[in-house]
């Protein structure tokens, strides 16, 4: 049987979302072993260019394009995809653990009565069987999942978990049309995308994090400075977002986000429990304290201990040369 | 109107976690906490029942007789009844297997409206709101920030949505589940206290309605093949430096060439 991998990509201001790309890379990766395809998934409205830019990351891309999908809706998009399930009967389905898979895959998984590992990091393939690398209780248990039965098993990832990787040539384009249902029980009156990130907290791969020992929130300018300069963004502490420097959209830890980023640098942060459970997957963690015994230092790959206020302005400086010379 | 809540009792975030030498069962030190985002539903489904004066709030989980403290804990904040279904011989590690207990109690209950928090604390699954909303076949909205009534049957919510909020308007009955910022809930008083520790908490077989472990086990699709604990970190590097550009200097050195990270 072949074992093709459907990943389901979500879009965002008419580009691929980085997620996607990496679960596209991932399931290449795995599909190589089984002499299988990857199918990328894309539902939503004008997905021409998207289309063509997916054709480098699958062999082939199935396209839903409808005026009706332009936003994202749990209903209509459970339609649309138990749709293409049903019809190509995938080996498995890969999808982002963001808003939108978190709120979509479980409905999904439901409806199609299959099993479901949420929020994985990791999978593999051993002989016949798939093991998924899932963390427990903010990363301070780590699991491997596996799946009993179940047709076309659904599995989200968190952003950050894989490389992203084209390939040379170019896959095929299908397009798909399916009937569009809206729930009526459920009326949207308004959507406000108003979020200014150009990248998303859970999918930045650097992020600067901003905690109490930054003093007020005028400080925090640096750090989107420096967030600028690495294409990433600022984070911040319980404390911070309790003391409206931030907004709750910025808080890292067990109430807030969980972050896997390249690189996490955290600034005047003491490395509470409720604050590390949601960062120390990070790959590298950095920690600026004043404090040589803050707990953060457990967790941090390399530590400056001094004034954040005396780090900031020679980091920025230095970060900048870095970017300029590469 | 008749609100039911879903809460899960969860290890907190103190709680020393031991594997097991086999690594198939974990060791949880006794410290545990009703999971952070259900006492926004607790406190939401209370402000309901005041606002409208009239209703019912009743709490649930599926677990352990342990679980029955969180139960508790929604009592003491106003809650008027509580139900443990008990999960002793049942599969525990898949979503579907809690998903269909608790849509199974939802039915014999009767309801009109669903919340739960918008994910636990210890799995991050998210998965339970939205597949316990499919098994009703009834609407839902993931992480509410605001909610209206507006008229018996309709309800307006504001979600967190990738990048922004929605407002929706929703018929009910219908599932929510609850984000921060949703409210503050109240401190329980020492009457509500006192009330909660004399409310006796029935414990309800899932065979009550009509399900059979056995099968729905059988049926059970995922499973924990080992638990590890995270390889963690070398000893941190401290970086030194006679001055803080030195110092910033020489981390970006490591960042560069040891690390490769940026
Ligand atoms: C149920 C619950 C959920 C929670 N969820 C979260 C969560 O999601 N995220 C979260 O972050 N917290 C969370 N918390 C709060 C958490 O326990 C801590 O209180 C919080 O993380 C502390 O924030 P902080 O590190 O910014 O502040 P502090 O602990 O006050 O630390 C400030 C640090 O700054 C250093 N500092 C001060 N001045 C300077 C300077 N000039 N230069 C360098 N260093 C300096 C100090 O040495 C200190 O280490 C939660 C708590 C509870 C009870």
């Amino acid at each position: 049987m072949a074992k093709d991998i459907y990943v389901f990509v979500e879009c965002k201001d008419g580009t691929i979302r980085k997620a996607s790309l990496e679960l596209l890379s991932k399931a290449r990766e795995l599909t190589e072993k089984t002499f299988s395809n990857v199918y990328a998934v894309a539902v939503g409205f004008g997905m021409n260019e998207i289309a063509e830019d997916l054709k480098f990351f699958a062999d082939k891309v199935i396209i839903v394009d409808n005026q009706d999908l332009k936003d994202y809706r749990w209903d209509t998009y459970r339609g649309v995809l138990e749709y293409i399930i049903k019809k190509y009967n995938p080996f498995m389905v890969f999808g982002v653990a963001t808003a939108t898979g978190k709120d979509l895959f479980p409905r999904l998984a439901a409806r199609l009565n299959t099993a479901i590992i949420a929020d994985a990091i990791g999978i593999e393939y051993e002989g016949e069987e798939i093991k998924v690398r899932k963390p427990f209780f903010g990363g301070k248990i780590l699991s491997w999942m596996a799946f009993r039965h179940g047709i076309a098993p659904v599995i989200t990832f968190r952003p950050n978990s894989f490389a992203i990787e084209k390939r040379q040539t170019g896959g095929e384009i299908v397009e798909e049309t399916v009937e569009i249902k809206k729930d009526p029980r459920l009326t949207t009156l308004k959507l406000n995308k108003g979020s200014n990130h150009k990248v998303d907290l859970q999918e930045a791969d650097f992020i600067i994090c901003g905690g109490r020992g930054m003093k007020g929130s005028e400080h925090f300018r640096i750090l989107e400075e420096i967030a600028y300069i690495m294409n990433g963004r600022v984070g911040a502490s319980r404390a911070v977002v309790d003391s409206k420097w931030r907004e709750y959209d910025d808080q890292v830890g067990k109430s807030g986000k969980t972050v896997a980023p390249k690189v996490y640098i955290g600034c005047g942060i003491s490395g509470a429990l409720h604050h590390t459970m949601g960062m120390d997957t990070s790959k590298t963690i950095v920690a600026i304290n004043k404090d040589p015994n803050a707990p953060i230092f457990q967790y941090a790959d390399y530590g400056i201990v001094d004034d954040l206020f005396a780090i900031l302005p020679a980091l920025k400086e230095e970060l900048k040369k870095t970017k300029e010379e590469n | 109107m008749k609100i039911l809540v879903f809460i899960k009792h969860v290890a907190d975030t103190e709680a020393r976690i031991l594997i097991s030498s086999d690594k198939k069962t974990l060791e949880i030190e006794n410290k545990y906490t009703m999971s952070f985002f259900d006492e926004f539903a607790v406190e939401e489904a209370l402000r309901i029942k005041e606002k409208l004066k009239e209703g019912q709030v009743v709490v649930c989980t599926f677990g352990n007789k342990k679980a029955i403290e969180a139960l508790r804990t929604a009592v003491a904040m106003g809650a008027d009844s509580a139900f443990l279904i008990d999960n002793t011989d049942m599969e525990n590690d898949d979503p579907m297997v809690n998903a269909k207990v608790l849509s199974g109690f939802a039915k014999r209950e009767g309801f009109d409206l669903i919340l739960c928090g918008r994910q636990a604390i210890d799995d991050e699954n998210a998965c339970l709101g939205p597949m316990i909303a499919e098994f009703l076949d009834i609407p839902h909205v993931s992480t509410i920030t605001k909610l209206e009534i507006i008229e018996i049957k309709k309800i307006l919510v504001e979600s967190e949505i990738e990048g922004g909020t929605a407002l929706t308007e929703v018929q009910l009955p219908a599932l929510l589940t609850v984000q921060k910022g949703l409210n503050e809930p109240r401190v329980p008083l020492i009457t509500g206290v006192m009330k909660a520790m004399k409310t006796a908490v029935p414990v309800v077989d899932p065979s009550e309605f009509g399900i059979i472990k056995n099968e729905l086990n059988n049926e059970s699709r995922t499973y924990v093949l080992s638990y590890e604990p995270p390889s963690g970190r070398p000893p941190v590097k401290i970086v030194e430096g006679e001055a803080a550009d030195i110092k910033v200097k020489n981390l970006i050195e490591l960042l560069r060439n040891e690390a490769r990270a940026i």
